[in-house]
């Protein structure tokens, strides 16, 4: 039971700071589309931004979904920029000293060979920029077609493979893949960098890493999908498994021959020094020259270079009916909701296969097909099963922007390691969490609660009341321009009627969704709050509502 | 602003009215100090090369290793020998499992066993009932994600929404009626293999505290933590909120109990692990110390899990394996150290589980990739050690054992009859056997006998 929806635009914010995202309103709003309400709007925010803060609710509401959504497609990426090159093996001036943690060198190393930076750099982006939607399909991207800091902790070349991300997020999906593919983060990351032909003098076989990684979780999983991203079973009720291991061996083969390119004014050799700049360059000496087999029985011709057998295998990858229902999967649960209708995927694996102009992989027009779906439109969801728990990054994000708060990223890089997903360092290429998670007991998939335990649900709390109670953190001096990380908790004019305190964060938070129920469970502790102190009595109420469940679990 | 962190600190000014209204300070039951067992899942993600874990180390063996093997070969004169039982030493171990004061000292002392090419199966497999068409194997063999869910449910015909540790701590639930806290502990997040039909895991963490900060006993406090506490028990009904709810709930109520426990730096285990930093040393002390409180917990069988990463050597496997296994060894060796120190030796056994092993031939940057039977280490006070169980395969490419011709071991030994016996060990019977490892029949013997 849902108590009423407060119209946002009317209400003054928590005192909410103007919080980016606020681009290319200058000419008179249109009437809002009809049906397009203040909840609905806070809702698509949720969906297609890291959070809704007050302005972005009241401006979307005025440019309407279509509006919104021509809007955030053109916007052109804001990255991660200023990084620059520098050698695997850091110099002896770039090494963490634990003798002087904030001396040169140490800052040294975390800004060039750490994450630190890069970290940091997200929230920054995902907090101000006003390209929401590109840096939250990029943020999905990076979690689908994933690299790892475990590995790739040089600075540029994280900011190089997520530049990447954001530039190809609204592109083509057979584009990202090659990029992907030439990528030499990925190429480091999943060994097709200097993977060499077989050696019968050496006893060695290509590297199979990027092969199977490549067909089980960047294009097509392990078994044959419906289009509407369901199993396919054979007559004996079995799923169809998409390759077996020749074909993996055979993909391997195919990935042989590349090397980094080589640094400028280097002379190029089998194998160059590791650079992440620039994408990864052929040696067809050293690619496997014999025929390859690939899918369903195809067998690529002896003799080719790596570049005309990379574009026939991504091609056949790329045309595989898998794709558009497994890509469409993967986005909507990152986006929208953990457990998809069967038709709802089929929508979208539709507009994967034809964005209406005969162009299949087209990932602008699968972004819109999934935003503007009847499954995730209105003021709230149709069936009781919609919706997924917030991951940290979104959940941090949306705490803070729904709060008007401010961060240079320095301490919400921390709080999302503590909640369980360092930014851009999944453990392995599987992600911070399996999509295929499902709940203990149930059939219900939910793959940020693979990271949700005591320890990471205590820490969503802590981080909580670190910023209403604690104040934040404060600037970091050994980072240029450190802001530190603050909310605005001035005493709203609300703090008098804490119903309508509690119906402001509602709105804020989570497009007034929450019940009456919990409305009244938080009511009740504010009102222990003395009517004189206002800052006490906007705190409880945001607290309440910022470590409820019923906020955590976006609906 | 008042920022005590009361749940977080035992004895922080004023806890106790708090934490009685969270009904945590129910009375805890005593338990016998003689009926109390701990399985201690040791996980090793990304699939360890198990033929550069364990290698032969005479001298007809070792060439033929180091044939197939080349640049990945370890030296001869590096390998930690295995005196088995009977005298002799087949087998040496990787240098740096550590000798001293690693698993070859466990090894010596009798409370470590090898079992040697264990793996998914769902029937037993020769290697031409495996190249038959229509032969019943493993679902999604050499896929990490579904390789470490079968060896973690122990069932590989279909997906399993249980493990078979927390099938046995549901089988076994009726030990620990008087548990204050969860019977499955994990220390590395949410894993099939701690996830019962009616029992799960409670995670904890490794540093820090664990614990709510921010609370007092002012009337607004008191005000917030019951509006914290009714926010978990509303709106209930759907599935997604109702495990956010849950999970709250929950780490409300062990923390308050596990963090001075956890919290603890000078208990007679924390001396055991003095210099070891690393991750899984830092978790075997956070399960060393659970298993110290044993008594006051009140649980009689607990599952324990912890992991170790990057095992998934598709480049530059010797450097990787020289730092993990210098890790786990000196970490399981400072484990089992302590806990024989506290009298606890044979009441805990730990076992190593990975996705799968790796190719015994090596691929060209100097690692090698996914494959299938692994052997496998089972340690503790309670452990018939000194002793390779199972059968040791013929290590030639497209021999009698690969299934194909990079050396990827058909198991002859299924997941099934490993955990077995570690199941019977830990008090399951016959009958319960059934249930905690439903495909067992296929397997002959049912158990192995190690432990």
């Amino acid at each position: 039971m849902l108590r009423r929806v407060i119209p946002v635009l009317i209400v003054a914010a928590l005192s909410v700071a103007a919080c980016g995202g606020g681009s290319g309103s200058s000419s008179p709003a249109p009437p809002p589309p009809a049906g397009f309400g203040a909840a609905d709007a806070a809702r698509l925010l949720e969906q297609a931004s890291f959070g809704p803060t007050s302005a972005e609710v009241t401006r979307v509401a005025a440019l309407g979904l279509d509006g919104y959504l021509k809007e955030q497609l053109a916007a052109p990426a804001t990255g991660y920029p200023g990084f620059v090159f520098t050698p695997h093996t850091a110099p002896a001036d770039c090494r963490y000293d634990p003798t002087a943690p904030a001396g040169a060198a140490s800052l040294c190393a975390r800004d060039q060979y750490s994450l630190f930076q890069v970290q940091r750099g997200f929230f920054a982006n995902a907090l101000a920029a006003p390209d929401q939607l590109r840096q939250r399909v990029a943020f999905a991207l990076s979690q689908i077609l994933v690299v790892s800091g475990t590995e790739i902790y040089e600075a540029y070349g994280m900011a190089a493979y997520q530049n990447m991300l954001l530039n190809d997020a609204f592109g083509n999906y057979r584009q990202l893949l090659e990029d992907v593919t030439l990528s030499p983060v990925m190429g480091r990351y999943l060994d097709m960098a200097d993977n060499d032909k077989s050696n019968p003098a050496l006893g060695t076989s290509p590297n199979e890493n990027y092969a199977r990684e490549l067909l089980q979780l960047f294009s097509i999983g392990v078994y044959r999908l419906n289009s509407d991203g369901s199993l396919m079973l054979d007559t004996g009720g079995q799923p169809i498994p998409t390759y077996g291991q020749d074909v993996i061996e055979g993909f391997a083969q195919l990935f042989t021959g590349w090397t980094y390119a080589p640094r400028p004014g280097a002379t190029s050799a089998w194998t160059n020094p590791i650079n992440y700049e620039g994408t990864m360059v052929s040696f067809p000496a050293h690619h496997e020259a014999g025929s390859k087999l690939l899918l369903d029985g195809f067998v690529v011709p002896a003799g080719q270079a790596p570049a005309q057998d990379l574009k026939v295998a991504l091609d056949q990858v790329f045309n595989h009916p898998n794709v558009g229902p497994f890509v469409a999967t993967r986005l909507i649960e990152h986006l929208v909701t953990s457990n998809p209708s069967p038709a709802y995927v089929a929508r979208v694996a539709a507009v994967f296969a034809d964005n209406g102009a005969g162009v299949r992989g087209d990932l602008a027009a699968v972004v819109r097909a999934i935003l503007a779906d009847p499954d995730a439109r209105g003021a709230a969801p149709s069936s009781s099963a919609a919706g997924h728990l917030r991951e940290p990054a979104l959940y941090i994000t949306s705490v803070l922007r729904g709060l008007g708060g401010q961060s240079d990223g320095v301490y919400l890089r921390g709080q999302a390691a503590a909640m369980g997903q360092p930014i851009f360092t999944p453990p392995t290429v599987f992600n911070f969490y399996p999509p295929g998670y499902q709940l203990p007991g149930t059939h219900t998939h939910a793959p940020e609660f693979f990271i949700a335990d005591a320890a990471t649900a205590l820490a969503r709390a802590n981080f909580v009341n670190a910023l209403i109670y604690g104040g934040g953190a404060p600037p970091d001096t050994t980072v240029t321009g450190s802001t530190g990380t603050t909310l605005d908790l001035t005493p709203p004019a609300t703090a008098a009627d804490p119903d309508a305190l509690v119906d402001q964060l509602s709105a804020q938070l989570m497009h007034g969704s929450l019940s009456s129920a919990a409305h009244a469970a938080i009511v009740t502790a504010v009102n222990a709050v003395p009517l004189t102190d206002g800052l006490g009595r906007a705190r409880m109420a945001a607290y309440l509502v910022a470590t409820a469940p019923q906020f955590q679990v976006e609906r | 602003m008042d920022r005590r962190h009361f749940l977080g600190h035992a004895g922080a000014l004023g806890a106790g009215a708090a934490l009685a209204r969270l009904g945590m300070l129910s009375a805890r039951a005593q338990v016998a100090a003689g009926d109390y067992k701990a399985l201690v899942c040791v996980f090793l993600y990304g699939g360890n090369d198990g033929n550069n874990t364990v290698v032969p180390i005479d001298s007809a063996g070792y060439a033929s290793y180091a044939a197939v093997r080349g640049r990945l070969a370890l030296a001869q004169g590096t390998l930690l020998p295995l005196v088995e039982a009977g005298g002799a030493a087949r087998f040496g171990l990787h240098p740096a499992l550590g000798g001293s004061t690693g698993l070859q000292a466990l090894w010596d002392s009798g409370a470590l066993a090898i079992v040697a090419n264990v793996g998914t199966l769902v029937q037993p497999l020769t290697k031409a009932q495996y190249l038959a068409p229509g032969s019943v194997k493993p679902q999604s063999l050499f896929s990490h994600i579904d390789q470490q869910n079968q060896w973690q449910a122990s069932l590989s015909d279909a997906p399993s929404n249980t493990g078979w540790g927390g099938r046995l701590a549901d089988a076994l639930a009726g030990l620990n009626a008087a548990a204050s806290v969860p019977a499955m502990i994990s220390t590395t997040g949410n894993n099939l293999f701690v996830t019962g039909s009616a029992t799960q895991a409670l995670t904890i963490p490794t540093s820090g505290s664990f614990g709510l900060r921010g609370f007092d006993n002012s009337a607004p406090g008191l005000a917030r933590l019951t509006a914290l506490q009714a926010l978990l028990g509303v709106d209930r009904g759907t599935d997604l909120l109702d495990a956010a709810q849950d999970l709250m709930s929950g780490a409300l109520r062990s923390s308050a109990v596990l963090n001075p426990i956890l919290a603890a730096t000078t208990t007679p285990v924390s001396a055991y692990f003095t210099g070891l930093t690393s991750g899984i040393a830092r978790q075997l002390l956070a399960v060393a110390k659970v298993i110290e409180a044993r008594a006051s917990l009140g649980a009689r069988r607990q599952v324990f899990l912890v992991s170790l990463g990057s095992f998934d050597t598709h480049s530059n496997e010797l450097a990787t394996h020289d730092t993990l296994f210098a890790e786990l060894g000196a970490a399981l060796n400072a484990f089992h150290s302590a806990l024989g120190g506290i009298g606890a030796g044979p009441a805990v056994t730990s076992f190593t589980l990975s996705d799968f092993a790796r190719t015994y031939k090596p691929n060209t940057n100097g690692g090698t990739d996914h494959a299938w039977g692994n052997h496998h280490f089972v340690a503790g006070g309670a452990v018939k050690g000194r002793q390779l169980y199972g059968t040791w395969p013929t290590l030639a490419l497209a021999g009698p054992d690969d299934e194909g011709s990079e050396g990827r071991w058909i198991p002859t030994t299924a997941v099934d009859q490993y955990a077995a016996t570690l199941a019977s060990w830990f008090g399951v019977d016959a009958a319960g056997l059934a249930s905690v490892l439903p495909n067992l029949q296929a397997f002959a013997p049912a158990t192995l006998g190690f432990v």
